[in-house]
């Protein structure tokens, strides 16, 4: 606290000396507004906003003031007509700044700081201002030992304050000058408003500057500690610093809340912004993801478990006889059979009651859409963020200028002062430079360009082939498996064969096409976007294969399913007759069938739900152990066989491992196609997602920090991965196909299933809308459906889309010319800049050599037209011969021309005066006086 | 300690460092209470170590041409003056600084004066030119060893070729200055002191 007061009490000193100079320097200058200043409010006003506008100029620089006020002093000799301007400017500033301060809250989060720094600070400018004003009464500019009472008065005061607000720390970070100027401010616009009816004005402008004035001397004279809104005025500082301090402090909270920013950035500093894109592409899966487990696991998962029917209750909750034996073995568990099967994970243990428990959810629809509002919701969410990224994607016009020496000039981030930080930042600055190399060799290569067609058409022809092996591959495989079905005698190899095959060739062929992709010599972005599209291609063909082959199971079961219908329906029969038969009794209801006992259908549902859940469990495990051993195995022996090896290990081969970047993002792409497809059948695939992505996350970022080197190329990924989306957007449409068809075509099992007993899963939303829904709602949903509505529908939304289309064209068009005139407009302001700059010298000469006449508009030509505009709306006693005034009243105006609409106060007569009439002041700024821009040359922008 | 910095800093010399850095007093009582903290050897000027111990300017590649930059020519002390007028190249440019007269001498803290700063970080030698020697080194400081010799070359020449108009295979002021034309050094170069 010493230290505090202490400073505090030498500033106020220094506020009076300053006081004391400034009061010196006007006696100096003119002993005559000494004698005004202490005089009465009349016309001794004037010189005060002279003093106010200089402060506002030249706040610190008191070398140039003293200077200018000896022209302003001659200035207020002249007659009263420029008083009218010179007010209005004043007034204009005033409302400047008062428009200022109220724009802070709008303005940037370090400006509010600052501002807020001001006005914390004007709450205590008050008090001084107070102490000085006494001061100033009863002896001047002295300053000694009464100082010292001041002082402790000051501090008497200040330690009562501390009781108001803690805003005490900005006592000292207040600087005089701007106190004074605020005060004066005030006063100004008291006496606008004094004098306001005075005013040539019309009404209506006389009420809206009067309403502004009002507004600022409420809120600034609440900050001297003149009117009653000083506590007020106190506890409103204090709550909009705790308000902007809360929003800075939520911001930061929101950045934290970015789940594995840090690590991704880290990531991104050593391995470059392609392999970080796979991370943030990861990310943003999760989240998809966890809306998909939610929608799942609230609607339909936790619903089944807490009101349907229990486990055992009904057949298709229970195991069957002839399986429970084995139901709890590991191995059927881990091949999703047993009681795996029957369980809230797959389909056919939902049952097909409408409604279920008391709040009579419907859980067949509940199942239906969700289905279907995985896929809807999945597409708006893929859609939405393409769109926004193409639009990131447009925002930096041009760089490529100085890329280098931009990234040599200005990449280190001076704040740095943590050494982990810096050592981040040390490699990503490594990384960009790489990155930036990268691009600069492809952009300079020479090629031969036949040479390379042909290597290019020899490598597509390659994988073209691998392409076609590789789908045949798993047809066989699959034609086999279905053969396998049917036997029991099978050994491990022959039961997991399809997945085996499927994993091994998404093993082998990625690098398999890397190699064959060097033949081409992309740029390693471009390389990238084939390699995707190929292993995509790779995976796609597996996928379809796989997906027929299921099918054509479905379509095995189907068939087997009638016949089992019949015999179940048989059996049941048989049950009931031989109960009675057997206990003559006909009265007496048969006990109902054990539920394990009930003959039932293959449920080919769940038979789909459990390949895709195996596929997804397989791809998991081979991705995870490709890892481990792959990386980690490789990165280890490398690492500590080196020291006992013939060669290098680190530097030649093996090295360690890359990471595989459209290996990585395929995988998971791929991996959402299976959720999407199996969701339906399986809805506990989604939760087995999450849980994939989740561990993947830490995994992959851990293995890949640990494990791998960066690229040997390191490129820089586009910003936008919108690459990526694409392929996800194409798998999701893949994948919806299969589902809706399903849902659409095939009859769903007899007994098992939430749709069971409908000839189509969709008959639950008309059962829905029959009973649930007033009866007109049903007319109106068949007049709906019917096929005269629906294709003009289509139609309608094709043309839609074709006109949104070519509008975006034009907007592309129309963005790319404003582009290049926003560039010709540079290029042109830079040589006007140049040009006003050699005129300017050329008038600072003739200036200098005319020192009475130094207030001549530095650019004659295009004076006289506007010159009688403004005659004709505002001083017809001016005479256009007068030179020197009527050149002096000009540049009034036209000083004040520039931006008429921040300057409400200006009474600028509606004339026909375009802003931008004279060219040779227009870059001027506002602030400027009369006669102040002597050989100012035009301000830099 | 700010009791001490009060006593020790005298009226005269807080009016003269206003003058001279268009630094509030406040802000000068403030700045000078961080020196003296600063100021190990407690005899009124820094020094290179002292400097060194800021984590910032520890961390820095650059941080040897900052300390530097606080030194006049030969000497390896700096008072307080001194402190000021190179702290001043980064008080940031207010808005009614900007239209003043310019006539008078141009403020330590205007665009041009940054940038010069800025240059003087890279010119080691003060020939007012920066050479490829000289963005070598600099490199070298940035990237460390992670990037071989030739690379280190060739980005070198590249950032030369991009800024060079003269043809004379480096970088002058004026060089400087286009290349950092769009790069908005009022905001950049700018720290908020606090009033």
């Amino acid at each position: 606290m010493p230290r505090k007061s202490d400073v505090t009490a030498k500033m106020e000193d220094v506020g009076i000396e300053i006081d004391g100079n400034l009061s010196d320097s006007d006696e100096d200058a003119s002993p005559r507004r000494g004698k005004r200043k202490p005089g009465t409010r009349g016309r001794g006003k004037k010189p005060v906003s002279d003093d106010e506008e200089e402060e506002e100029d030249t706040p610190r620089n008191r070398k140039g003031a003293n200077k200018k006020k000896a022209t302003k002093l001659h200035d207020s000799d002249d007659n009263s007509e420029e008083d009218a301007p010179k007010r209005r400017r004043g007034a204009a500033n005033n409302k400047k700044k008062g428009g200022k301060v109220q724009d802070s809250e709008d303005d940037s989060e370090e400006e509010k700081g600052n501002k807020r720094n001001r006005k914390g600070a004007t709450g205590k400018k008050g008090k001084e201002e107070d102490t000085k004003e006494k001061k100033g009464d009863t002896k001047g500019k002295g300053k000694g030992k009464e100082d010292e009472k001041d002082k402790k008065n000051k501090k008497k005061k200040e330690s009562s304050s501390d009781t108001d607000s803690n805003t005490d720390s900005e006592d000292e970070s207040m600087s005089e000058g701007e106190m004074e100027r605020l005060k004066e401010e005030v006063e100004e616009k008291k006496k606008i408003i004094a004098t306001i009816r005075n005013k040539p004005w019309r009404m209506k402008r006389r009420l809206v500057h009067l309403k502004e004035c009002q507004a600022f001397v409420d809120k600034f004279e609440g900050a001297l500690g003149k009117g009653k809104g000083k506590k007020f005025y106190a506890y409103k500082v204090m709550m909009m610093k705790k308000w902007i301090k809360f929003q800075r402090d939520f911001e930061n909270f929101k950045t934290t809340c970015i789940p594995w920013e840090r690590k991704i950035k880290e990531v991104e500093s050593h391995f470059g912004s392609s392999v970080a894109s796979y991370f943030i592409f990861l990310r943003w899966m999760y989240g998809m993801n966890m809306v998909l487990f939610g929608l799942t696991f609230g609607l339909v998962v936790i619903p089944e478990v807490l009101m349907g029917l229990p486990y055992g209750s009904i057949p298709r909750k229970t195991v069957p006889r002839a399986e429970q034996a084995t139901a709890q073995d590991y191995s059927v568990l881990m091949d999703f059979n047993g009681y795996c099967k029957y369980s809230v994970l797959f389909y056919g243990y939902y049952n097909n009651q409408r409604t279920i428990g008391l709040l009579k959810f419907r859980l067949p629809l509940s199942y239906l859409m969700v289905g279907v509002g995985t896929f809807g919701y999945s597409l708006m969410v893929v859609i939405r963020t393409m769109a926004k990224n193409a639009d990131v994607g447009g925002g930096d016009g041009d760089e490529g200028e100085f890329t280098f020496s931009w990234k040599m000039f200005t990449s280190w981030d001076y704040l740095i002062g943590n050494a982990e930080t810096a050592d981040n930042k040390f490699a990503s600055i490594t990384t960009s430079f790489k990155e930036s190399i990268v691009d600069e060799q492809e952009n300079q290569k020479d090629e031969n360009i036949h040479l390379r067609r042909f290597l290019r058409v020899l490598a597509n022809l390659m994988i073209i082939c691998c392409l076609g092996g590789s789908g045949y591959l798993i047809f066989f495989v699959v034609k086999r498996s279905q053969e396998f079905a049917n036997r029991d005698d099978l050994s491990w190899y022959e039961k997991n064969e399809l997945e085996l095959i499927m994993s091994l060739l998404g093993l082998v062929c990625p690098p398999l096409f890397e190699t064959i992709a060097e033949l081409e010599e992309y740029h390693p972005r471009i390389a990238l976007k084939w390699q995707l599209g190929r292993i995509f291609a790779l995976f796609l063909g597996n996928l379809y294969t796989f997906l027929f082959a299921l099918f054509d199971e479905v379509n095995n079961k189907l068939e087997e399913e009638k016949s089992i219908m019949n015999a179940s329906i048989w059996a049941q029969k048989e049950y009931y007759a031989n109960f009675t038969l057997h206990n003559n009794d006909s009265e007496a209801t048969a006990p109902p069938i054990d539920p394990s006992d009930v003959i039932r259908g293959p449920c080919w549902e769940t038979a789909v739900g459990i390949e895709f859940v195996k596929l997804t469990v397989s791809d998991i495990q081979v991705t995870y152990l490709t890892i481990l051993i792959g990386d980690f195995a490789r990165a280890v022996i490398v690492r500590f066989l080196n020291y006992c090896w013939c060669w290098d290990l680190e530097a030649t081969y093996p090295s360690y491992g890359e990471f595989d970047i459209s290996g990585n993002v395929l995988g998971l792409v791929f991996n959402q196609g299976m959720i999407w497809m199996g969701a339906f059948y399986a809805p506990g695939l989604v939760g087995i997602n999450v849980l994939r992505l989740l561990s993947s996350m830490y995994y992959q970022c851990w293995a890949v920090m640990a494990t791998n080197v960066p690229h040997e190329r390191v490129f820089k990924a586009s910003k936008s991965n919108n690459f990526y989306m694409g392929l996800l957007l194409l798998i999701l449409f893949l994948s919806l196909l299969p589902v809706v068809y399903t849902i659409m075509t095939l009859p769903p099992s007899f007994d098992c299933g939430p749709f069971s007993g409908k000839a189509k899963m969709f008959d639950v939303i008309m059962e829905t809308i029959d009973l649930d829904l007033p009866a007109f709602l049903g007319t109106l949903f068949s007049y709906a459906a019917n096929p005269g509505l629906i294709i003009p529908a289509v139609l309608l939304m094709v043309l839609a889309i074709y006109y949104l289309n070519s509008v975006s064209e034009a907007y592309k068009h129309a963005n790319a010319e404003l582009k290049k005139k926003m560039q010709m407009a540079r290029d042109e302001e830079k040589n006007r800049r140049n040009n006003t700059e050699s005129t300017d010298q050329v008038m600072k000469d003739l200036e200098d050599l005319l020192p009475n006449r130094s207030l001549l508009p530095p650019a004659p030509p295009p004076e006289p037209s506007a010159d009688k505009a403004d005659q004709g709306g505002k001083s017809p006693k001016v005479k256009p011969g007068t030179a020197g005034k009527d050149v002096k009243l000009q540049k009034d105006v036209s000083l004040s021309s520039p931006n008429p609409n921040s300057r409400g106060a200006v009474t600028r007569p509606p004339g026909p005066r375009g802003p931008g009439s004279l060219p040779g002041n227009g870059q001027q700024g506002t602030g400027a006086g009369p006669g102040r821009g002597r050989g100012q040359p035009p301000p830099r922008h | 300690m700010g009791s001490r910095a009060s006593t020790l800093l005298r009226e005269e010399e807080i009016e003269e460092i206003k003058k001279e850095t268009g630094f509030s007093h406040s802000q000068i009582t403030r700045l000078y209470s961080r020196f003296t903290s600063l100021d190990k050897g407690e005899n009124g000027t820094l020094s290179r170590e002292d400097f060194q111990r800021i984590p910032e300017l520890a961390i820095n590649p650059l941080g040897d041409r900052i300390i530097n930059a606080f030194f006049p020519e030969g000497e390896d002390q700096v008072n307080f003056r001194g402190f000021m007028r190179t702290l001043a190249h980064f008080r940031p440019i207010e808005d009614n600084e900007k239209n003043k007269d310019a006539a008078a001498s141009e403020p330590l803290n205007s665009r041009t004066n940054k940038l010069l700063f800025a240059f003087r970080l890279y010119d080691l030698d003060r020939d007012d030119k920066i050479s490829r020697d000289e963005l070598l080194q600099v490199l070298r400081m940035m990237v460390g060893v992670n990037i071989s010799d030739d690379q280190l070359g060739s980005i070198a020449d590249r950032t030369i070729q991009e800024a060079d108009q003269n043809g004379d295979n480096s970088i002058s002021f004026n060089e400087f200055i286009k290349v950092l034309e769009k790069v908005d050094v009022e905001q950049k170069m700018s720290i908020r002191f606090l009033h």
